[in-house]
C-alpha cells in the first residue's frame, strides 16, 4: 500500500519521519525564501510521518481534503508553525515519485507531446521574463514542430514525386515534368532552412539577454536615466560632471525582455587617470552593445533650430565606434526639456522630422518623467526587432540539436543536384535523407506515406 | 579479352508422361506437399527439393504449371529486383525469362542503376515449357495432378509454438490422405475465388479451371480459426492481332542487346535481332464514356472489395483520375501467338460493353476480342498471422506463398514461394527456419512488409519500399544472396556458388587494383584529356575515385592501363557500379547493422505483453498483443509502437534472457 501526504507550511525545514526505504520526501515548491512552502511526502510511512508532524494520534485526516493544523518536531513536540495537511490515499500498487522530468516524458512517448514541444517545456520552466515565455511557450504549442512538420510534409511530396518517377514512369504518364516543381521546391526548402538557421542568434539573444549600453557626455543624464530603468537609485547621481567612473550593471525585464543595461562614464577628454579609465571602458561597453542609448543634454543644443541636427551628428560620432556609426541599433535621446521653453522644443521636433538619418529620436526629462512612455515603447520595439517578436512569424530555432539535424538536412540536400541529373536513385537518396534528419526533430516517416502521397498524386497504370 | 560464353542451359524437354505421379502416392509420407503450379508453387517446390526435401506438388492440371495467368512478362521496376534475388537464391523464374523472353529491355535505364528494372515480354508456351521441363525432371520432386480438399490437422508439438499441426492433406474426390511434415499453400486467386463479368459471378479462380479449394477454405477459416480477408483483381480482354491497326500505334522497341535476368546466364535464349517489339496508344473520351454506362450492369466495379491501386481496371482509372488520356500497351503474347494483351485495359463490363470500349481506340476500332476480360474476388489469409519464414503461427508446418498472402504479381509471388518452400524443406528436416533481412534483400523487405504490416490493397514491390536501395540492387543480388544462399540457406547449387565466389573475387581483385593506381590530377589529365578534373584538386586520385567521374568508365581507364586492368574487363559495368555506389553505401552502414541488431532480438512467440513487469502503454500492449512481432525489429516497425515501448521491451526481453540464462 502507498500513501502520499502533502502539507503546506510556512517555512521549509521539516524534520523527517522517514520509515523504511522507499517512503521519500521532498520541499516540492521552488528553494529559498518563500511566503509558502510545499512539503511532499511519499511512500508507505507516509502516514505515519503525516500523524506525527501534525499532531494526529490516531486517524488520519479525511483523504483530499485540507486540514489546519500546528506543525510538530516529532521528537520534541515543539510547534514549528501551523499549515495545512492534505492527505492523498494511493491506489495504485507500484506507486513511485516520478523522476525528474519523467511525466513530460511519459507525455512524449505517448505522443501528447512531440520532441520540439517537450522542449519548449524545459525552457518554459526556465523562462525568466514574459518573451522567453513566451517563446517557450509557443514552442511547447507546438510551433516550431508545426514549422519542422510543414518542411518534412513539403519535403515528403518532393520525395513522393522523384519516387513516382523512379517506380512508375516508364509505361505511366508521369513525365519529366514531375520533377521540374521538385527542383523549385528543394531549393526553396533549402533556403528556408538556411534562413532559419540564420536566425538562431534571435533565440539566443532572448535566453541570455541583449546588452543595452548608456553613453553620452558628462551630467546629460546617464545615471538618471539607468536609475529610472532600474526603479531604484542604483547609479549615484550629482551634479557634478563625471560622477559615474566605473560601468554600472543591472539586469532587467523591460517589456518581457531580458536586458543586461549598463551605465557608463561620460564621454569627454580627461587628465584623470581613473576617469580616462573609465571612458576607455565606456567606449568598450558600446562596442559590445546591442543596443546604445545615446543620450544629450538639450539645453546644450544650438539655439538655432537649423544647426541641431549638424550638432547631433557630430555628436553621435563620437559616441559611437568609429566606422559603424549608423549601422549600430541606437536611440538617440535629449533629456532635460523640462529646462527648455515649450515653443524651443516644439523647433527641435520640426527639425528632426525633417532629418530622418538621426531617427529615432526620443525628447524626455528625466525629472519630470515626459517623454518617458514613448521612449519605453521605442526601447521595446528595439528590443523586439533584437529578440525578434517570439510570437511573430516563423519560431526561432532555440535548440542546438535542431541546429545540428538541420544542418545536416541541408547538407543531404545538396547531393539532391549533386545526382539530379546522373543518378536519380542517389538524388532521391539525398532528399531521403534530408527528410530523416527532420524526421528525427519531429518524428519519424515511413515508406508506405510516400506511397500514400504518390497514389494522391497521381495516376498509376501500370 | 572475351570472357568465357557459356551457354544458356538448354531445358530438358517435358515429356508430359505423368510417370512420376504414382498411383500409390497415398501411401508415401513426403517431407514436403506444395498445393498449387503457379509461380509460389513451382519455386517452393523446386526450392524445397534443393533444400533436400522429398517433395510432392500437387496441382490441378500438369499442363497448366507455369501458366502466365495476366500478362505475358516479367520484372520491371522493383519486380526485377525480385526476379534476380530469386535466381541469386537459385531460382526458376531468372532462368525461364531468359528462356522465354521475347522482348528485352531494362527499364529507369537513365535513372541510376539501384533503380534498373530489368524486364521481358514473354511467349506464354516457352515459360510454360521451361518450368514444366524443370520440375518434371527434378530428382526427389514428385508431381501429381489433382485438387485438395483439406488439411489433416492434429494437435501441436507442445515443444513448439502453435496450437495445431498439420500432418498432411486429403485429395478432393473422396481421394486419399497423403501425409508430410510441411505444407506449402499457394492457391492464388482460387480460395473462395468468384469471377464477375458484367452482372454475372460464378465460382472460380482463373477462367476456364474448375473452382476448387472449397474445402482448404473451410479448414483455413473453421478448423483453424484463421483471419481471411478479400481481395480483387482482373485481367484484360485478348485481342486478336490482326484486327489491330498498328500504324496508329506508337513502336516500343527492346534494347538492342538482350541483358539476360538469370547470373549464370551470359545472354539469352532470344537472339537480339529476334525480339520482337510493342506497341503503346492512348485511350480516348470514347473509352470514358463507355466506362461510365457500363456502371449499372458492372458488379465487380461496385462491390468494396480492395483492388490494386498501382493496376487498376479501366474502369477504376477512369472513375479516379477522368478526363486523361490513359495510356495501353499492346504487347505480344508470344512468337507466334495470334493474340494481343492489352495492358492497362483490364475490365469487368459486360463482353459486349467490352467490344465497344476497345474499338473506341483509334488503333482498335476494328479489333475482335478472343477472350473477354474479366475479374476476380478472392480469399487472402492475412499475412500478419505468419512467421517472417512465411509459416503461419498458430499452425506447425503450414507455410503460405503468393497471393493467399495479399500480394499481387508473379515476381513476389515467385519470391514468397522460393522462401517458403525454403523453410517448409528445412523444418521438415528438422534444421531451424531462417528469415531474411530488410538489409539484405527484396524479398526481405517483402515478407517483413507483409508479416509486421499486413495489406489492405494487394502488395505489389516498389524500390522505394526498400530503404536501403542504394546497397540493394539488381547487378549486385548475387553477392548479396548466392553464397548465403549455399552456405547458411542450402538452396544454392554448386555450380552456381562457384560462378559467384569467382565474380566476387574478379570484383574484389579489381577494385584493389584500380585503388593501386594512384596519380597526380596533371597526370590524370594528360592520360585522360576528356574529364573535367576540378582544378582546386591537389591529392593524388585513385582509380576507383577516376570512376566516381560521370564520363569514365571502367573500359576506358583499361585501355589506359591494359595490362593491369583488362583481365576484368568483363566486369566493367559491375566495377563502374561498385565504385560510384560504395560511398552511399558504406554511410548505409550503420543503420543496416542497427536494424540487424534489433532484429537479431527475437520476442518469444508468447510473450505476455499485458505483465505488469514491462513497462507499456495499454494501447501498445494491444498492438503487440495482436501483431506477435517475431523481432524487436518488427515490433519497431508497427505503427503506434512508440520509440520508447521499444526501449521497455528491449530492456525487459534482454533482461529476462539473462535469467534464463543465468538458470
Amino acid at each position: 500500500v502507498n500513501w502520499q501526504s502533502c502539507c503546506v507550511r510556512c517555512d521549509s525545514s521539516v524534520s523527517s519521519a522517514a520509515g523504511p526505504v522507499d517512503t521519500i520526501y521532498a520541499l516540492s515548491s521552488g528553494q529559498g525564501r518563500c511566503g509558502v512552502a510545499v512539503v511532499r511526502v511519499s511512500g508507505p510511512a507516509a502516514g505515519g510521518a503525516l500523524r506525527s508532524v501534525a499532531g494526529l494520534s490516531r486517524a488520519l485526516p479525511a483523504p483530499r481534503t485540507a486540514l489546519l493544523r500546528s506543525i510538530l518536531n516529532p521528537q520534541t513536540n515543539e510547534v514549528l508553525d501551523r499549515g495545512l495537511v492534505l492527505w492523498f490515499p494511493g491506489s495504485l500498487p507500484g506507486l513511485r515519485p516520478a523522476e525528474a522530468g519523467e511525466f513530460t516524458q511519459r507525455a512524449f512517448h505517448a505522443g501528447k507531446l512531440d520532441l520540439t514541444e517537450v522542449e519548449g517545456l524545459g525552457d518554459l520552466i526556465h523562462a525568466e521574463t514574459e518573451a522567453q515565455r513566451r517563446q517557450a511557450l509557443r514552442q511547447m504549442a507546438g510551433d516550431l514542430g508545426q514549422l519542422y512538420n510543414d518542411w518534412s510534409q513539403r519535403l515528403k511530396r518532393c520525395l513522393a514525386h522523384v519516387e513516382a518517377f523512379i517506380d512508375f514512369s516508364e509505361g505511366d504518364l508521369i513525365e519529366d515534368g514531375v520533377l521540374n516543381q521538385v527542383d523549385l521546391d528543394v531549393p526553396q526548402l533549402q533556403m528556408e532552412i538556411e534562413n532559419h538557421l540564420c536566425d538562431e542568434r534571435r533565440g539566443e539573444r532572448l535566453r541570455s539577454g541583449v546588452q543595452v549600453v548608456i553613453a553620452g557626455s558628462t551630467n546629460v543624464g546617464k545615471s538618471s536615466l539607468f536609475n529610472i530603468l532600474c526603479q531604484r537609485p542604483a547609479a549615484i547621481v550629482s551634479p557634478i560632471a563625471g560622477t559615474t567612473r566605473d560601468i554600472v550593471e543591472t539586469s532587467l525585464d523591460i517589456g518581457g525582455f531580458p536586458v543586461l543595461l549598463s551605465d557608463t562614464a561620460g564621454l569627454r577628454d580627461t587628465g584623470d587617470c581613473v576617469e580616462k579609465e573609465g571612458v576607455r571602458r565606456a567606449r568598450h561597453m558600446v562596442e559590445l552593445a546591442d543596443v546604445t542609448l545615446v543620450l544629450v543634454d538639450s539645453t546644450q543644443l544650438p539655439q538655432e533650430p537649423p544647426m541641431v541636427s549638424g550638432f547631433l551628428r557630430e555628436y553621435l560620432m563620437n559616441v559611437l565606434p568609429s566606422g559603424n556609426n549608423y549601422k549600430q541599433q541606437r536611440l538617440l535621446i535629449l533629456n532635460k526639456i523640462d529646462l527648455l521653453p515649450k515653443e524651443h522644443i516644439s523647433a527641435i521636433q520640426n527639425v528632426l522630422t525633417q532629418t530622418s538619418d538621426l531617427a529615432p529620436v526620443c525628447i524626455l526629462s528625466c525629472h519630470s518623467r515626459e517623454g518617458l512612455e514613448r521612449f519605453l515603447t521605442l526601447l521595446q520595439d528595439r528590443l523586439k526587432t533584437l529578440c525578434g517578436d517570439p510570437l511573430a512569424g516563423s519560431p526561432s530555432l532555440t535548440q542546438t540539436r535542431h541546429r545540428a539535424h538541420l544542418q545536416n538536412c541541408v547538407e543531404a540536400l545538396n547531393q539532391y543536384y549533386q545526382y539530379r541529373n546522373v543518378d536519380l536513385a542517389l538524388a532521391a537518396e539525398g532528399l531521403r535523407l534530408g527528410l530523416s534528419s527532420l524526421g528525427r526533430i519531429t518524428g519519424k516517416v515511413g515508406a508506405e506515406e510516400i506511397l500514400d502521397v504518390i497514389f494522391r498524386d497521381f495516376c498509376i497504370g501500370k | 579479352m572475351l570472357p568465357v560464353r557459356r551457354l544458356l542451359a538448354q531445358p530438358r524437354f517435358p515429356s508430359f508422361s505423368l510417370a512420376r505421379s504414382s498411383s500409390n502416392s497415398s501411401h508415401k509420407r513426403y517431407d514436403v506437399i506444395v498445393v498449387g503450379g503457379g509461380h509460389a508453387g513451382t519455386e517452393a517446390a523446386a526450392a524445397a527439393t534443393r533444400i533436400g526435401a522429398e517433395t510432392l506438388l500437387i496441382t490441378q492440371k500438369i499442363q497448366t504449371i507455369g501458366a502466365l495467368s495476366c500478362n505475358p512478362s516479367m520484372g520491371g521496376i522493383g519486380k526485377g529486383h525480385l526476379v534476380k534475388e530469386v535466381d541469386a537464391l537459385d531460382g526458376l523464374m531468372g532462368r525461364a525469362g531468359d528462356y522465354a523472353g521475347v522482348h528485352f529491355s531494362i527499364l529507369n535505364r537513365r535513372k541510376g542503376p539501384a533503380v534498373w528494372g530489368p524486364r521481358a515480354q514473354l511467349d506464354r508456351s516457352r515459360y510454360k515449357e521451361f518450368i514444366q521441363s524443370e520440375l518434371l525432371n527434378m530428382p526427389r520432386l514428385t508431381v501429381i495432378e489433382g485438387s485438395v480438399e483439406g488439411l489433416l490437422v492434429s494437435a501441436a508439438d507442445p515443444e513448439q509454438p502453435g496450437k495445431h499441426r498439420v500432418t498432411g492433406v486429403r485429395m478432393a474426390d473422396g481421394g486419399d490422405k497423403i501425409l508430410c511434415s510441411s505444407v506449402v499453400l499457394t492457391t492464388g486467386t482460387f480460395l473462395s475465388g468468384s469471377l464477375f463479368m458484367g452482372r454475372t459471378t460464378s465460382p472460380g479462380g482463373r477462367m476456364g479451371e474448375a473452382p476448387s479449394c472449397a474445402g482448404l477454405s473451410h479448414s483455413l477459416k473453421e478448423v483453424l480459426g484463421l483471419k481471411l480477408g478479400r481481395l480483387k483483381t482482373g485481367t484484360p480482354p485478348r485481342i486478336i492481332r490482326e484486327t489491330v491497326n498498328f500504324s496508329l500505334t506508337q513502336l516500343q522497341l527492346p534494347d538492342p542487346q538482350p541483358t539476360p535476368f538469370s547470373f549464370i546466364n551470359t545472354h539469352t535464349h532470344c537472339k537480339p535481332e529476334e525480339q520482337i517489339p510493342c506497341h503503346l496508344t492512348v485511350t480516348t473520351p470514347g473509352v470514358d464514356r463507355v466506362v461510365r454506362e457500363s456502371l449499372p450492369v458492372n458488379s465487380h466495379v461496385q462491390q468494396d472489395t480492395k483492388g490494386p491501386r498501382y493496376c487498376p481496371s479501366i474502369e477504376s482509372r477512369v472513375l479516379r483520375f477522368p478526363g486523361r488520356q490513359h495510356q495501353v500497351w499492346l504487347e505480344p503474347e508470344g512468337l507466334n501467338s495470334d493474340l494481343i494483351y492489352p495492358q492497362g485495359l483490364s475490365m469487368t463490363m459486360p463482353p459486349e460493353m467490352q467490344l465497344r470500349l476497345i474499338q473506341e481506340i483509334p488503333a482498335l476500332s476494328q479489333a475482335e476480342i478472343h477472350t473477354p476480360g474479366y475479374g476476380v474476388q478472392y480469399d487472402f489469409v492475412c499475412p500478419t498471422q505468419l512467421f517472417p519464414w512465411l509459416q503461419l503461427k498458430s499452425v506447425q508446418g503450414l507455410f503460405l506463398a503468393g497471393q493467399i498472402n495479399g500480394t499481387t504479381g508473379y515476381e513476389e509471388a515467385a519470391a514468397q514461394g522460393l522462401w517458403a518452400g525454403v523453410n517448409a524443406g528445412r523444418t521438415a528436416l528438422s534444421l531451424p527456419p531462417l528469415s531474411l533481412s530488410r538489409t539484405e534483400s527484396y524479398i526481405g523487405v517483402l515478407i517483413d512488409d507483409l508479416v509486421v504490416h499486413g495489406v489492405t490493397e494487394p502488395y505489389r514491390m516498389f524500390t522505394s519500399r526498400a530503404e536501403f536501395r542504394t546497397s540493394l540492387r539488381p547487378d549486385n543480388a548475387d553477392l548479396r544472396l548466392t553464397p548465403k544462399g549455399r552456405e547458411e540457406i542450402g538452396c544454392v547449387s554448386q555450380h552456381r556458388y562457384q560462378e559467384a565466389v569467382r565474380v566476387q573475387q574478379g570484383l574484389t581483385e579489381a577494385l584493389s587494383t584500380l585503388n593501386s593506381i594512384s596519380l597526380s590530377p596533371p597526370c590524370w589529365r594528360e592520360k585522360l584529356s576528356d574529364v573535367g578534373i576540378s582544378e582546386n584538386k591537389s591529392t593524388l586520385i585513385s582509380g576507383e575515385e577516376m570512376l566516381l567521374y560521370t564520363d569514365v568508365s571502367f573500359s576506358i581507364l583499361a585501355s589506359t592501363f591494359p595490362d593491369l586492368l583488362s583481365p576484368y574487363l568483363e566486369f566493367a559495368e559491375r566495377i563502374k557500379i561498385e565504385a560510384v555506389y560504395r560511398p552511399h553505401c558504406e554511410k548505409q552502414q550503420r543503420e543496416m547493422e542497427r536494424m540487424r541488431e534489433e532484429e537479431s532480438l527475437s520476442l518469444p512467440p508468447d510473450f505476455d505483453y499485458f505483465s505488469q513487469q514491462v513497462s507499456l502503454s495499454n494501447e501498445v500492449r494491444e498492438i503487440l498483443d495482436r501483431a506477435r512481432p517475431s523481432t524487436l525489429g518488427a515490433a519497431m516497425r508497427l505503427k503506434g509502437v512508440t520509440p520508447a515501448a521499444t526501449v521497455h521491451l528491449l530492456n525487459y526481453v534482454t533482461k529476462t534472457d539473462r535469467k534464463t540464462r543465468g538458470k
